[in-house]
């Protein structure tokens, strides 16, 4: 079975600042394999282990994410070898062309059986890639997936597992679709010291957009604004501690009062 | 044979492993690997530089001869041309103001933020061939018992274990490695100080107009007295491109004896009539507290064992001479020491204490090496009370009875100057013996 987990090296938000303006300030933010990606790259390692398949990496982004932290970070984490898509011309990418370059590289590397993804990226978290990549490829999309194994590997049957409200489902799929899994779907294993040594001797094929068939998309989504959301409103109570014993009357006569307890 | 024999007989993963990609870690890693060796640097932080929050004055001359471009290609901040020593009391300042165009050619010191250097630093490595491997905690240093005692065979991180001719603790202050093994003890208090600073975001425009510096020229602000609210210690502030590195160094024998609490003395500081004007508006982008060490030559610990040498911080190579804080260029000359040492050794396959003497050798006749000797008794003068009260206020006093026409008549300033002293808990034995020992030790 041929596995591919499509992964992104993006910006970690936690270095990030919000201005005085809203506008957002990512110019210290480091970065890396994109937060809920490990848990995708799980799940292709226990279907790989389970059914004798190969995983292969997949990301699409400026030069920098063909860096040599960034290989060494994603071929650590289990890979067999990487698909690298490294342009300049994906600086800024939004998610409908990154997703169109997803899935011509996906073509590229012919006969896949499974494309699996995190729930979405760290720093935009749209939750679009995965569906538009299956779109592009005709493939069906199925997000929220916790769980994958090989039904039939010989037939290319998948099993998989996902969440719904309520409760969880079991789907059988008959050809190639792509995954998104839940953030929870596994806990990812750390990568050792020797995993990383290797991971220094796995091959990777680097490759820019030109030398990939990308249809023009005639769809184009456009992010045009955001906001923050609204604050809470909030009572502001303060309670004067001074007196211990009757700030804890005052405390639980509070929270009768608004029937928290 | 023996398990010990087949494993001496194992082929180690790598000719050097290095721990810690910080200066002095980076460096020697680059030299070895342009030698030729197989060299892994591993760094604890997810990047290097991420577990960095300092920056400093970075005196450059010996990393422009590690890398002959430094000044053009490196993330330098900017050139320091000004430097300002000051004494601060609670209502007045006098400071020595040196700005020097002879500084600015050729470059002597620069402002550098680590979260840039590092990774650059760390690039220049990997170009040369070294393996950079990052996120990785080491647990323990591998030993065995040899011919002549214990000796470092490797590294254990997790699960795995990665064996190498040499080991190079480059792990900072707290060098936990160094300590394992037992080269370094813990340090008594007065040797270490903790610093708490913060960067604070200005745009180059305003950072110039108010530090007197035009283009790509800094300032290096050292300040005592008051800052500290009087413990040992000093203030500083330096420039960078876009933002001003402002921060407090507190000796932590000296903060539990007067019970003061260090964000509460670096509050004071940034308050202070005389900070806060280069400060204000600014936004505060970073914030922490790092331990440094100050112990000087005393505070150096054993440098080299048996398949081991400790370099930068945490083999205790800073220097505060009161008028310089130093610690990156040590981090160099003992980085390029190390690289001269190692590389001597695995010539010789000899990778005994003896083998890797070479280390400690070119150090010491490294001019960064004679400094650390010359400045011996620098810690203990500057341990000295009354350098962060009486001196500024004394003086302080001296010039106010001067400039302070209060409509009376002056006197001469011989006479203003000895009521001043008068008045002072400065003794004429203690000038006598201060001065003395500020000449010796400076």
């Amino acid at each position: 079975m041929k596995i591919v987990v499509a992964y992104k090296w993006a910006p970690n938000p936690q270095d990030a600042s919000v201005g005085v303006d809203g506008a957002v300030d990512w110019s210290r933010a480091k970065p890396g394999i994109s937060e809920y990606d490990p848990v995708a790259i799980e799940l292709a390692r226990r279907l790989a282990e389970a059914t004798g398949g190969e995983v292969i990496a997949l990301t699409a982004g400026p030069k920098s994410v063909d860096a040599s932290m960034a290989r060494k970070a994603a071929l650590s984490r289990g890979f067999d070898r990487a698909v690298i898509v490294a342009d300049d011309a994906l600086e800024g990418a939004g998610t409908t062309e990154l997703a169109a370059v997803l899935a011509a590289a996906v073509r590229h590397i012919g006969d896949v059986d499974v494309v699996i993804t995190g729930d979405s990226s760290v720093d935009v978290g749209a939750k679009m890639v995965p569906t538009v990549l299956a779109g592009q490829l005709g493939w069906p999309a199925v997000a929220e997936v916790t769980a994958v194994s090989g039904s039939d590997p010989a037939a290319g049957l998948l099993r998989v597992e996902r969440a719904i409200t309520g409760g969880t489902q079991v789907l059988e799929i008959t050809g190639p679709a792509v995954l998104a899994a839940s953030t929870d779907a596994a806990v990812p294993r750390v990568p050792g010291m020797r995993d990383i040594l290797a991971a220094g001797k796995k091959p990777v094929e680097t490759l820019e957009v030109p030398a990939l068939d990308v249809p023009a998309s005639g769809t184009t989504v456009t992010v045009t604004a955001t906001a923050r959301p609204d604050l809470k409103a909030r009572k502001g109570q303060l309670i004067d501690t001074a007196d211990p014993a009757a700030a804890a009357a005052e405390l639980v006569a509070a929270l009768r009062a608004d029937g928290a307890i | 044979m023996t398990a010990l024999e087949v494993s001496n007989k194992a082929e180690p993963d790598f000719d050097v492993i290095i721990v810690g990609a910080g200066i002095a870690g980076c460096i020697a890693a680059y030299q070895l690997a342009q030698q030729g060796r197989s060299v892994l640097l591993i760094e604890r932080g997810e990047a290097p530089g991420s577990k960095n929050l300092s920056g400093g004055v970075l005196y450059c001359r010996g990393m422009q001869e590690v890398f002959p471009d430094f000044l053009d290609s490196a993330p330098v901040e900017r050139r320091v041309t000004r430097n300002y020593i000051n004494f601060l009391n609670a209502e007045s300042s006098i400071g020595i103001d040196y700005k020097d165009t002879r500084l600015a050619d050729p470059v002597n010191a620069v402002t550098v933020l680590r979260a840039k250097l590092d990774p650059w630093l760390a690039g220049k490595c990997e170009e040369a061939g070294v393996f950079l491997m990052s996120g990785v905690r080491v647990d323990r240093v591998l030993t065995e018992n040899g011919a002549t005692g214990k000796r470092v065979v490797g590294v254990k991180a997790g699960d795995d274990e990665l064996r190498a001719h040499v080991v190079v603790a480059a792990d900072g202050v707290n060098s936990f490695i160094a300590q394992e093994v037992g080269l370094r003890a813990k340090q008594p208090l007065n040797h270490l100080a903790t610093g708490v600073k913060c960067v604070v975001n200005l745009p180059a425009e305003t950072i110039e107009a108010r530090f007197g510096v035009t283009g790509d020229e800094g300032a290096a602000f050292a300040v005592v007295g008051d800052c500290t609210e009087g413990v040992g210690g000093g203030g500083f502030m330096y420039t960078n491109t876009n933002s001003i590195s402002v921060g407090v160094v507190l000796r932590l024998d000296d903060l539990t004896a007067k019970r003061k609490v260090a964000t509460d003395v670096f509050d004071h500081f940034l308050t202070h009539p005389f900070i806060a004007p280069y400060l204000e508006g600014g936004e505060v982008i970073e914030y922490g507290c790092h331990m440094v060490a100050e112990g000087g030559l005393g505070m150096l610990g054993e440098i080299d064992m048996d398949g081991m040498v400790v370099v930068g911080d945490a083999a205790g190579l800073t220097l505060n001479t009161g008028l310089t804080v130093r610690g990156m260029d040590l981090a160099v000359a003992s980085g390029v020491a190390a690289a001269v040492g190692i590389g001597a050794s695995l010539e010789r396959k000899d990778f005994s204490k003896a083998g890797l003497a070479g280390y400690r050798e070119t150090l010491f006749a490294s001019p960064e090496g004679k400094d650390m000797k010359t400045y011996a008794k620098a810690p203990a003068f500057l341990e000295v009370e009354r350098m962060y009260k009486d001196y500024g206020e004394l003086i302080a006093n001296v010039l106010y009875g001067a400039f302070n026409l209060d409509t009376k008549p002056r006197e001469h300033l011989a006479k203003v100057a000895i009521r001043a002293f008068k008045k002072s808990p400065v003794k004429v034995r203690h000038l006598i013996s201060d001065g003395i020992a500020g000449v010796r030790a400076l």
